[in-house]
């Protein structure tokens, strides 16, 4: 593998998130429109705690193991969720009233890409979920390519960004079984596997991924790593906040994530508790490692400084006062896409 | 193994596994083994096959009928179960291929070396109606021969596949390809992919080293081997 020059990255703020889908969708209507993509989504975003899509998804293997290549399973196309058939016909055209409702055709579905929404965990009045908004990681050290026995997936050494060559795919699929983020699909009709592109036809024209730039809860920032006056490099290598999901998979993702806080606790009385968080700090630890800790004490006392009217470059940065600060220099707007 | 000459015979007629010019012909049973799990490319596929046999068909019938410009073989095995789609995405279709060195030194067992290509003529049970010819120059380095007149049929009943893969002596792909001549002789191998055990790549069974294949004269005594 050749060296990677340059590495694009970005970092999702989950205490942003509202879940809202608007990049989910952004990026179904752009990129997985054709026949054979009905039931792909490229970007997913799930509750927390929950089983994720596809379905149990942490459960399935792949990545990295001390090193060494760890056996994973393909997901099925209902652990993924599959693209409904509805009886658009029946409701829209037939003059039936009231007498028909829309509803998917065949056996009902028993899960979806996003089926456990808002379930989250915990007891009342302690119940939280949070929003984890997911697309391929870019991976430093990608187990999809890694995998692949015909050299199909490429990762760019100017950017980082990896892609299936749907030219070199056969259909083999050891990458979705290699991958510990269940992030690749088959395409049946077309017989190749497809994935997240990280929007590198915007990429090359200054212009944001369409996830981030259509996100309204200002979740993501876009750039490259090692820019130091951008926003990626300020939260992950500077403070220290943004961490890769499940690290310990081993492919080095190179899409980071600002851990929740979560609202405080009550007690008994019904009153705030504020010597323990709401969301479990185990759970947080199990999704982001041990580096969780720190970066939420990072967190809680920059808050602490502007509560008591201090200035904190951090805090100010999560807010995003300005939006287009956020993507690193890709912030040209994509309605002069292949204007020069 | 003979492939012998019959004129006159279309090679559209031979793409019929059940045609009479089949039926009357030579066959040979070559056992196959299991690829070996060091053999795969990838650490992920040795990881992912370290303890799942490898190679679910033992033995597979091979014939082969020329008619002086074209060459076919028919294949036929044992498969309890049809695997002919993608219905989902742990769903792999069974497969088969014939391997003819493009030269004499073309290694099989890696797939062709650098200027010593191995050719393939594989057939895909989701296309059964068709094949696709390749070259590779070892392992993972198979891209499809230009203009190649491959052309397959499979049929799978009763517990069997029958497979007929043919195409011209004579290719238009060049040094890439297997020139083949009546009156001379040629290695060859089988693999086979088992769907139903998510075979595929080098997931597969094969005929080992090069087997003989000598392609009978057409002309008479003055037609000798080489
Ligand atoms: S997230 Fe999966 S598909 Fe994306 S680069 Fe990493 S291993 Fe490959
Ligand atoms: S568009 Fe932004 S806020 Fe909405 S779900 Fe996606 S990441 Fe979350």
């Amino acid at each position: 593998m050749t060296a990677t020059e340059r590495q694009l990255a970005m970092v999702m703020d989950l205490n942003k998130c509202i879940g809202c889908q608007t990049c989910t969708i952004a990026c179904k209507r752009l990129w997985t429109q054709d026949e054979g993509m009905e039931s792909m989504w490229w970007n997913t975003v799930n509750t927390q705690p929950g089983r994720g899509t596809p379905r149990d998804w942490e459960e399935l293997g792949g990545g990295f193991r001390d090193g060494a290549a760890n056996p994973g399973r393909i997901p099925t196309r209902k652990e993924f969720g599959q693209a409904g058939d509805y009886n658009h016909q029946e409701v829209l055209f037939e003059g039936k009233g009231n007498g028909a409702h829309l509803q998917v055709k065949g056996d009902r579905p028993d899960w979806g890409p996003n089926w456990d929404e808002d379930q989250g965990d915990g007891e009342f009045p302690n119940s939280y979920y949070f929003y984890l908004p997911r697309i391929c990681n870019h991976c430093t050290h990608p187990a999809c390519l890694e995998a692949c026995p015909r050299k199909a997936i490429e990762k760019s050494s100017a950017n980082g960004i990896v892609t299936v060559n749907e030219d070199r795919c056969r259909g083999y699929r050891f990458c979705m079984e290699a991958c510990p983020y269940k992030k690749i699909y088959f395409n049946e009709a077309r017989r190749v596997a497809q994935k997240c592109i990280f929007c590198f036809p915007r990429i090359e024209q200054g212009i944001a991924n369409a996830c981030a730039r259509q996100c309204p809860g200002r979740v993501r920032f876009v750039g490259y790593r090692d820019d130091q006056d951008a926003p990626i490099y300020k939260l992950v290598d500077k403070w220290k906040v943004a961490l890769p999901l499940h690290p310990e998979y081993g492919t080095q993702p190179n899409v980071f994530y600002v851990p929740p806080i979560g609202p405080m606790r009550f007690d008994e009385n019904w009153d705030l508790d504020p010597t323990k968080p709401r969301i479990p700090n185990e759970y947080l630890e199990s999704l982001f490692g041990p580096e969780v800790h720190g970066a939420l004490a990072v967190l809680r006392a920059e808050m602490e400084k502007t509560r008591s009217g201090g200035e904190s470059e951090l805090i100010d940065l999560l807010i995003a006062y300005k939006w287009s600060e956020m993507f690193g220099g890709f912030d040209r707007d994509p309605a002069t896409f292949g204007q020069k | 193994m003979l492939a012998s000459y019959l004129p006159d015979t279309d090679l559209e007629v031979l793409l019929d596994p059940d045609a009479s010019a089949w039926r009357a012909g030579a066959s040979e049973t070559l056992p196959l083994t299991g690829t070996p799990l060091g053999m795969q490319p990838t650490a992920a596929i040795r990881a992912s096959w370290i303890d799942r046999r490898i190679g679910a068909v033992d033995e597979v019938r091979v014939a082969a009928l020329h008619n002086g410009q074209g060459l076919a073989f028919r294949l036929e095995w044992e498969d309890a179960s049809e695997n002919n789609d993608l219905d989902d995405n742990t769903s792999f279709p069974d497969a088969a291929a014939i391997a003819l060195p493009a030269n004499e030194d073309s290694p099989i067992i890696v797939m062709g070396k650098p200027g010593a290509a191995v050719n393939a003529w594989h057939w895909r049970a989701d296309a059964p109606s068709q094949a696709r010819e390749i070259s590779a120059e070892g392992l993972g380095t198979t891209a499809p021969v230009p203009g190649s007149g491959i052309r397959a049929h499979g049929v799978w009943k009763d517990g069997r596949w029958r497979v007929v893969i043919g195409r011209e002596l004579e290719s238009a792909g060049g040094p890439m390809a297997a020139q083949l001549r009546p009156g001379t002789q040629t290695g060859f191998g089988v693999a086979i992919w088992e769907g139903s055990n998510q075979e595929r790549a080098g997931i597969k069974a094969f005929s080992g080293d090069w087997q003989i294949l000598s392609i009978e004269a057409t002309g008479g005594a003055g037609g000798g081997r080489k």
